[in-house]
């Protein structure tokens, strides 16, 4: 089996800049659970929109269920990415104009499942996440339900690699481990790998594997 | 139902409604303004054109020649000058409106008069040739619903408006009002009640302005006039007949001529000098209803250029408007379009979904639009009627609906270019980031 993330000699640095990253390799098989500390402007989101195809590295290889994410291009890049990654961000980023489901049949959209299928789906993810008002907008809703429709939209599409980017930032205690406890337990349910960068302190109790970005990254810059 | 690029769409203009059916109102307003022009001035011409009908020329005793023409056949206003039935009969007893040896079409030369009316309908008297020989569209003589002409005085026979909106039918009776309230001689609006008029015949609709029309004997209507004279010189307890017609009473607005021609239709090249000779008449004016009409469409025509002009103006702001309104959305819709791209959304297919809103936006005002140049077309048709007395049949012509629609829709997509670009060049990365 394909690991779900290999890299190998990735680097990359903004034009006349210094070196921001550069990992001489990571490997991550599917189902595996990585946290990845760092302080703050380490680079920590710029290795993971490098690893979901959002941005090109100046030199190196990110395959991602052993396809090159950078030797796909456009149209094709963008639907590998709906298919094969999951992202969860600090500040939730769900679509205000949209209802709960909607947010999740979003992702759907860009999948390979069947559109008769879609609003089944995301209506049994919902209602297995307790979200009752499944038609609510996620500003009528708390905060930790809408961390856990963030959650939901990342894993609908069953991807191999989930990727979470300090996703308790933006919650208190309590609420970070409930959705820690959701994440991490999805990724286990659809066997994907999950690499979470987190500069928290807490969660390192939480991922057996622990890694710093210092010890993956030979960079001495900040993003 | 699965999410569709529509829903999103659907979406993006919900949350932003207001500016939403702003835009919306402002393309229907330039839609319908656009329509309403187009539809109207080809009805108007339409209208006046088959309201002529086959009159070589009228002559009169107003000022002008487009007053004659207007009041005559359009029933504009009413008439403010008489012309005296014996000197009439003196002007057209030379006019070539018959042909002794047989061969041509007969003209006419028909008297009318108009001052009276009923519940707002004009009544215009005339002689029985008016139902006979005049055509009120060209070529197309007159038609009976029921009943038929008139055969003796005081009775009526109604045009096909007049009769749908005031119910008349035959053997009704009817009372005749002197003036439409504005009446130059008597008491205004004083209702003929010593003489009222039976209905022998109702006209089918001929598509002029002579369906709004009831039509009597012009000896009626000198009877009912001579009835006030009489009451004014006797006092009450008289009742007028044609034996106490004098000269004074038997007077006219106006009479429609042709004369001998080929056929029904046909102008004969004796015109321009017939019309050259009845010039020289004092007082009298005389006009060609075909060149007047010409006349006023050239006036009309600089008019509805201008107006045309603003319309298209009016249609390319509403497409700034559609720009302006996506372009000030894109600053609140980074963020969800750096969402969409990390969901698997692509750049290509976000620029559709923002041209699509554009071209959506530019659709729905367009059939509202239409909706509105319905309404207008109702009320400018309403107003011409009341005023001008021209009978406009307003009808949007699907083909410019179609156009019209197309056209606004091609505008949008144009207009939604720019934040269609904007929004294809949207930074993922820099938009996912959480605000500062």
């Amino acid at each position: 089996m394909q690991p779900a993330l290999d890299i190998q000699n990735l680097h990359f640095a903004y034009p006349g800049g210094p070196t921001i990253i550069d990992v001489p390799s990571l490997s991550m098989a599917r189902g595996e659970q990585l946290l990845l500390t760092a302080g703050s402007g380490a680079g920590k989101s710029t290795l993971l929109h490098l690893i979901a195809g959002l941005m090109d590295p100046s030199r190196g290889v990110v395959a991602v269920d052993g396809t090159i994410m950078h030797e796909l291009h456009g149209a094709r890049r963008d639907l590998f990415r709906g298919r094969k990654i999951g992202m969860i961000f600090q500040t939730f980023n769900l679509l205000l104009g949209f209802s709960a489901i909607e947010n999740i049949m979003a992702a759907l959209m860009f999948s390979s499942v069947p559109a008769e299928e879609h609003r089944a789906k995301a209506s049994a993810l919902l209602a297995k996440l307790g979200i009752d008002r499944q038609d609510a907008r996620p500003t009528e809703l708390s905060v930790g339900q809408q961390q856990r429709i963030a959650v939901a939209r990342a894993v609908v599409c069953e991807p191999v690699l989930v990727l979470a980017d300090e996703p308790t930032a933006s919650l208190d205690p309590e609420n970070s481990a409930a959705a820690m406890e959701l994440i991490q337990g999805l990724c286990r349910e659809t066997n994907a790998a999950l690499l979470c960068v987190s500069h928290d302190p807490a969660m390192r109790e939480r991922f057996s594997k622990r890694l710093s970005l210092a010890e993956v990254s030979r960079a001495k810059g900040g993003a | 139902m699965a999410m569709t690029d529509f829903t999103i769409i659907r979406r993006s203009m919900s949350s932003r409604m207001f500016s939403t059916v702003t835009t919306i109102i402002t393309v229907a307003v330039a839609v319908g303004l656009m329509l309403v022009l187009l539809g109207m001035r080809k009805a108007a011409r339409e209208s006046f054109q088959r309201g002529s009908g086959n009159a070589h020329l009228i002559i009169s005793a107003e000022p002008d020649p487009m007053s004659v023409v207007l009041n005559t056949i359009f029933y504009s206003r009413l008439p403010q000058q008489f012309l005296m039935y014996d000197r009439y009969e003196r002007i057209v007893s030379g006019l070539p409106t018959k042909d002794p040896s047989g061969k041509l079409q007969n003209g006419y030369a028909i008297p009318v008069a108009q001052g009276d009316s009923y519940k707002g309908f004009p009544v215009l008297a005339t002689t029985r040739e008016f139902l006979t020989d005049f055509d009120p569209q060209l070529g197309v003589p007159w038609k009976f619903s029921q009943g038929g002409p008139f055969d003796g005085n005081m009775q009526v026979v109604v045009g096909a408006v007049a009769a749908k909106q005031t119910g008349l039918k035959l053997g009704d009776r009817i009372v005749l009002t002197h003036g439409v309230g504005d009446s130059r001689a008597g008491p205004p609006g004083h209702d003929h009640n010593e003489h009222p008029f039976e209905v022998v015949g109702v006209l089918a609709p001929s598509g002029t302005a002579h369906d709004r029309a009831l039509v009597v004997s012009l000896e009626s209507t000198w009877i009912v006039h001579a009835q006030d004279r009489l009451e004014r010189e006797k006092g009450e307890g008289f009742l007028a007949t044609a034996a106490d017609l004098n000269a004074s009473d038997r007077k006219i607005t106006g009479a429609l001529l042709r004369f001998v021609a080929e056929t029904r239709t046909s102008t004969p090249a004796v015109l321009q000098q017939v019309a050259f000779a009845l010039k020289r008449e004092p007082g009298l004016t005389v006009a060609q209803p075909a060149f007047e009409i010409q006349k006023l469409f050239g006036i009309v025509s600089n008019i509805d250029q201008v107006l045309l002009a603003m319309a298209a103006t009016v249609m390319v702001s509403s497409g700034i408007a559609i720009m302006l309104a996506l372009y000030n959305s894109m600053e609140q819709r980074r963020r969800q379009i750096a969402v969409l791209r990390v969901l698997g959304c692509s750049r290509s297919r976000i620029f559709s979904l923002v041209l699509t809103e554009s071209a959506l936006l530019g659709a729905l005002g367009a059939v509202v639009g239409v909706f509105l140049a319905g309404a207008a077309q109702n009320l400018v048709a309403a107003i011409m009627k009341e005023r001008l007395g021209l009978v406009i049949e307003p009808a949007l012509a699907p083909e410019l609906v179609l156009g019209i629609i197309v056209s606004s829709v091609l505008l949008a997509s144009f207009a939604g270019l720019l934040p269609a670009v904007m929004a294809y060049r949207t930074a993922v990365v820099t938009n996912l980031k959480p605000a500062v």
